[in-house]
């Protein structure tokens, strides 16, 4: 009898640990969803988030500060016209959304990216979606999905450029810089909304006014558009005019005087 | 360096240049291949010499627009220039050929016929006074162009023709 008991004992001892031992892998595996924005519920009892709203994942230059340079995307409309898209020569951003026909997380920026007013994003944003080649995909298929409110852009090497992993995928550039700002996954259109804007405002206060924003060339370009123009009104380097001593130099046919 | 062919005409872009070869769509008529080519972002709907771009031009800024006619334009005396101008001079650009005058801006059109095809080349410059940097960009571009003979359907002439 005693021995029954104590077989009993070490029984449910055992069982007691493997049943610890699954809970606890339970618990491992829901927090590895959790952290992958898939799970169901958080067991740090934050709230929980809407249906489907995975979480963006985008890099930005303080947590990787050498993206590169963006190149250019060039390929073919769905309808079947050439079309290059030069990412670095304005001011603005421009967010590139790789997107498929065929995924299902595709549908919502297809919409999104084509509607200025649903997506807000900052003013002097320019949105293209590029998908891949007519090899990969299936033009009519992109077609019925283009509104030609933006520029839609097969281009299988564009993917390759920017190493693109999967759809949908997103890269935001500086046209100042040419260069990438931010790229990654997103799932959720508010939030990548968000992270253009964040982008937009860190990009604004680290500028400064920098650039073309006004329509006139900025830095080396600007001065070598003054000396161009200096050059054909026949003054170079060292010119006296360039040296004024006196206010006679600088308005040599007078001043004018306000009248009362 | 990006290189865009359609319509059988290709583009290798020189770096800072975007743009587009199309056909556009017409519920009357026949329409032929459009080039168009800009140092700054084209928008999307504008016209095919430019009308809604060239407001948006900063003066370091170049358009261009590579324009095919139909072939009942070959072997008229304004396209009897055979190939394209070998390269502009800044003395080529007026403010007086802009399709519209905009103060500042200057432009140059040039009708000829390449590859059994009738075009004309129209470019803007984003300031006449900078003509001297931004030619090049113009001559540059042009060079970068190659035309391709139509198809032999679109050529009257090569049509199959009855005994």
């Amino acid at each position: 009898m005693v021995a029954l008991v104590i077989v009993s004992t070490f029984v449910v001892l055992v069982l007691g640990i493997l049943v610890a031992g699954l809970l606890r892998s339970h618990a491992d595996i829901l927090r590895s969803l959790h952290e992958l924005g898939v799970g169901v519920g958080d067991p740090s009892a934050a709230p929980a988030p809407a249906p489907g709203a995975n979480p963006v994942t985008v890099t930005t230059p303080a947590s990787s500060p050498a993206l590169g340079v963006a190149p250019a995307v060039a390929g073919v409309t769905p309808t079947g016209d050439a079309r290059a898209i030069a990412v670095d020569n304005s001011d603005d951003l421009t967010l590139l959304g790789f997107l498929s026909s065929g995924c299902t997380g595709c549908a919502a920026f297809w919409d999104a990216l084509q509607d200025a007013g649903r997506l807000q994003l900052p003013d002097r944003t320019r949105v293209v979606i590029v998908t891949k080649g007519p090899d990969r995909e299936v033009p009519s298929e992109v077609r019925l999905r283009a509104t030609g409110q933006v520029p839609v852009v097969m281009s299988t090497d564009a993917w390759v450029d920017y190493e693109v992993p999967g759809s949908p995928f997103f890269v935001l550039v500086d046209g100042a810089t040419g260069r990438k700002v931010g790229q990654g996954v997103a799932s959720q259109v508010g939030q990548l909304a968000e992270l253009v804007r964040r982008a937009e405002h860190d990009r604004s206060s680290a500028a400064g006014g920098r650039g073309r924003g006004d329509g006139s060339p900025g830095g080396p370009a600007r001065e070598a558009a003054a000396d161009e123009v200096l050059a054909a009104a026949g003054i170079f380097p060292g010119d006296a005019s360039l040296y004024p001593r006196t206010l006679d130099d600088v308005f040599p046919h007078g001043r004018a005087v306000p009248t009362e | 360096m990006a290189t865009i062919g359609a319509h059988g005409i290709t583009a290798r872009l020189p770096d800072g240049f975007e743009g587009r070869i199309f056909v556009r769509q017409a519920s009357v008529g026949v329409t032929y291949p459009v080039g168009q080519f800009a140092t700054f972002p084209i928008p999307d709907g504008i016209g095919d010499f430019g009308s809604g771009a060239v407001t948006l031009m900063g003066p370091s800024d170049v358009f261009a627009t590579l324009f095919e006619y139909g072939p009942e334009s070959l072997g008229t005396a304004l396209f009897a220039r055979q190939g394209r101008p070998t390269g502009f001079s800044g003395a080529d650009f007026s403010p007086m050929t802009l399709r519209r005058g905009i103060p500042g801006q200057s432009g140059t059109q040039w009708f000829f016929t390449e590859s059994g095809r009738p075009f004309s080349f129209y470019a803007v410059l984003g300031s006449h006074a900078q003509r001297p940097a931004l030619v090049p960009h113009v001559n540059t571009l042009l060079s970068s162009l190659t035309l391709s003979p139509a198809a032999v359907a679109d050529h009257p002439g090569a049509r199959p023709r009855w005994n």
